[in-house]
């Protein structure tokens, strides 16, 4: 079926002078009503992308407009948003990243996922800026978008198959053209730390996402395009930017991206007394170097990037059956020191299996480490143990099916500690499991998990950037924080609105605003960015606090007061409450916040 | 007394196609110095980040001893 196109719509955005429609845009979100198998074609709210941009922070105030307050996560009223920037398919190197934004079953907030692969690039050149999936299929479907031909298919043959075999399915019968966003059994099953995959090898990860899909019966989508973007004086424009290519993102500074990638970390964090293991419960591991990057390269078979990549961070590397891109630092950490488990083919195996079944690498790890904490100090024993590869993978499974002691598990650490205790070292914020820097050797990444949009996420305000990378602040220490916390939440902030890869690590608000005025034939500026980066903080939080989100929800686990870290430089360090709620306080105050970290009215008027 | 100099990151080809040096520098210098003693003036080096000794993160103005692996590491973002 066609496509409808909302003609009132665009003769409205015609008649309203606040709807000045920018380059680079495709001016038109494609609205999916699974209930009905109906598409409509609506113009973009211009005011809106001139607010928030693209992605990360369009996709906030999309829902922010759309959806009730207090809907269910996994019913029909969340919409599952796949979300472009002006950026996106264009010349602009690391700009194929797109956003993947839904209410979160896991933590009842916000979530947006950056996702690489070519399905950012496909959606837009379909001709699209946004697509909506709205509703719930009453039987497994999976959906085709091929420009404005947008159809419905049953999926009942492929509901139950892992993620990878649904993919390769789809893609033989409908050619390399397409991309392919799919689900796998972690998501059909609704768990909480199930993830979206795209291209094989490339994940919207966090936040049980993958559930939100498979609660709509979207076991996957197909995107095909055919079009192209439109933008101002092409060839000076395209000149310029090949120049920013080469002068900025292929400069020395982002050279280690192609040369290890995210393995550059381990050492990194190793060293700086960040990499998590036990559970979080030391910050070294004496056994990294058989799991490192010079390790890795002998497993490596070549390189591998996202559409538009000029880095190519991916390690494309195959142990025995199991191949992938990666794994990535993340997932490295959260499956092997985080598990007592140094085998650089174990953190292969695990990868592949987790992206098979659809299941968050990050979450799932972090969940396993506390069931084998739990085991260790003999509250509960799940039949995981410190150490045990074999039990730890076959955990797995029975987690993405729900069988045995993995059904307890399969709704991540939160759900499964509420029910058997162990909270203390339950380590998650909101209920998003903690990514893989210790807080204890980089005291800004507590406050940053504790107030992150969508539950404890490092790709907010990456402190340990700061903190240890570049040993610009003290690491230890609550002090001047929170101004830490807000430059790289706000840097972050408007990094993803415009699509951009995290990894291009000279993105600065310079080249951002230059390339905006580029290809959208408007004038940005470097205060355009910084304005845009707060406005995109503020509106997640106003999301949240809508949700009934406030303070007392700014959390983090008692281990990072209670137990002292042990190993590495950051032996023996231990945080303070105190010195914790002084983070907020700072924070709160910066971000122009009440005291209970709430956004005043006339801040939220300005949303 | 002798030390290992050892490089991480784009820092890599500073030396030229070797990754690490031994440098023999006096009592009670410092990282900055060892650093130095390999030709490395770390305020004048684009995208450096940290220092480590023998594994653990130290600041640049902290001392070495005879023996100790210093390794230098370039900045990283994302992760």
């Amino acid at each position: 079926m066609k496509a409808r196109i909302l003609e009132e719509k665009y003769n409205a955005q015609a008649a309203d002078p606040n709807q000045n429609i920018m380059s680079a845009y495709q001016n038109k979100v494609l609205r999916i009503n699974l209930a009905e198998e109906d598409a409509t074609i609506e113009p973009l709210r211009m005011d809106f992308a001139d607010k928030y941009v693209g992605s990360k922070g369009l996709a906030i105030r999309y829902m922010y407009e759309d959806m009730k307050p207090g809907i269910d996560p996994l019913g029909p009223e969340n919409n599952l948003y796949f979300t472009t920037g002006p950026m996106t398919a264009t010349p602009i190197p690391c700009s194929g990243k797109l956003s993947v934004a839904a209410k979160s079953p896991a933590t009842g907030t916000m979530n947006d996922c950056s996702i690489g692969g070519h399905i950012g690039i496909r959606l837009k050149f379909a001709g699209y800026d946004i697509a909506v999936f709205e509703g719930q299929s009453e039987k497994p479907v999976y959906v085709v978008i091929e420009d404005d031909e947008i159809t419905f298919h049953d999926a009942s043959h492929l509901w139950g198959k892992t993620s990878h075999q649904a993919e390769k399915e789809l893609i033989d019968e409908y050619g390399t053209e397409y991309s392919c966003l799919s689900i796998g059994p972690a998501g059909e099953n609704l768990n909480l730390i199930s993830c979206i995959n795209c291209d094989y090898y490339r994940q919207a990860g966090r936040g049980g996402i993958g559930a939100v899909m498979g609660s709509k019966k979207v076991k996957a989508i197909l995107v095909k395009g055919t079009l192209g973007v439109k933008v101002p004086n092409i060839k000076e424009t395209t000149d310029r930017i090949l120049e920013i290519l080469h002068e900025n993102a292929l400069s020395e500074d982002n050279e280690y991206v192609f040369d290890e990638g995210t393995y550059a970390f381990l050492e990194a964090c190793n060293d700086g007394g960040i990499l998590p293991a036990h559970n979080f419960s030391a910050a070294t591991d004496v056994k990294w170097d058989q799991y490192n990057g010079a390790v890795m390269k002998k497993y490596r078979l070549g390189k591998r990037g996202c559409g538009s990549c000029a880095l190519g961070c991916g390690n494309f590397m195959q142990v025995g059956d199991a191949i992938v891109e990666g794994p990535e630092y993340e997932t490295t950490a959260a499956s092997g020191p985080q598990c007592d488990i140094a085998s650089i083919e174990h953190n292969v195996k695990y990868n592949q299996l987790v992206d098979d079944l659809g299941m968050d690498s990050i979450s799932t790890g972090v969940t396993v480490a506390w069931a084998m904490e739990m085991a260790e100090k003999g509250i509960h024993d799940f039949g995981v143990h410190f150490g045990n590869e074999e039990e730890m993978l076959k955990l797995i499974e029975d987690m993405a099916y729900r069988r045995g002691a993995g059904a307890e598990l399969a709704d991540g650490v939160k759900v499964a500690s509420e029910k058997w205790g162990g909270t203390d070292f339950a380590m998650h914020s909101k209920g998003l499991e903690f990514p893989q820097y210790e807080p204890r050797g980089s005291f800004g990444m507590a406050a940053s998990y504790a107030v992150s949009d969508r539950g404890a996420c490092h790709m907010r305000s990456y402190t340990a950037n700061s903190e240890v990378f570049e040993a610009a602040v003290p690491p230890y220490t609550h002090e001047g924080k929170g101004q830490v916390l807000y430059d790289l939440g706000e840097w972050n902030a408007i990094k993803f609105s415009c699509c951009l890869c995290d990894l291009w690590g000279t993105a600065d608000y310079a080249v951002m605003s230059e390339l905006l005025t580029l290809i959208t034939g408007k004038e940005w500026t470097e205060e355009d960015m910084s304005t845009v980066g707060r406005r995109v903080l503020n509106i997640g939080r106003a999301f949240n606090q809508r949700e009934g989100f406030t303070r007392e929800h700014d959390v983090v686990p008692q281990r990072l007061f209670k137990d002292k870290l042990k190993g590495g430089p950051a032996d023996g360090q231990v945080m303070t409450e105190e010195g914790f709620q002084d983070m907020l306080d700072q924070y709160y105050e910066i971000m122009g916040w009440d005291k209970n970290g709430c956004l005043p009215q006339e801040l939220l008027d300005t949303l | 007394m002798k030390v290992t100099v050892a490089l991480r990151g784009t820092l890599k080809k500073l030396f030229g196609g070797p990754t690490e040096k031994v440098v023999e520098i006096p009592e009670g210098s410092t990282c900055e110095d060892a650093l130095l003693a390999a030709g490395i003036d770390y305020k004048q080096t684009n995208n450096f980040g940290f220092v480590s000794v023998n594994g653990m993160r130290v600041m640049i103005y902290d001392e070495v001893k005879e023996g100790d692996y210093i390794k230098a590491f370039s900045r990283v973002t994302g992760g």
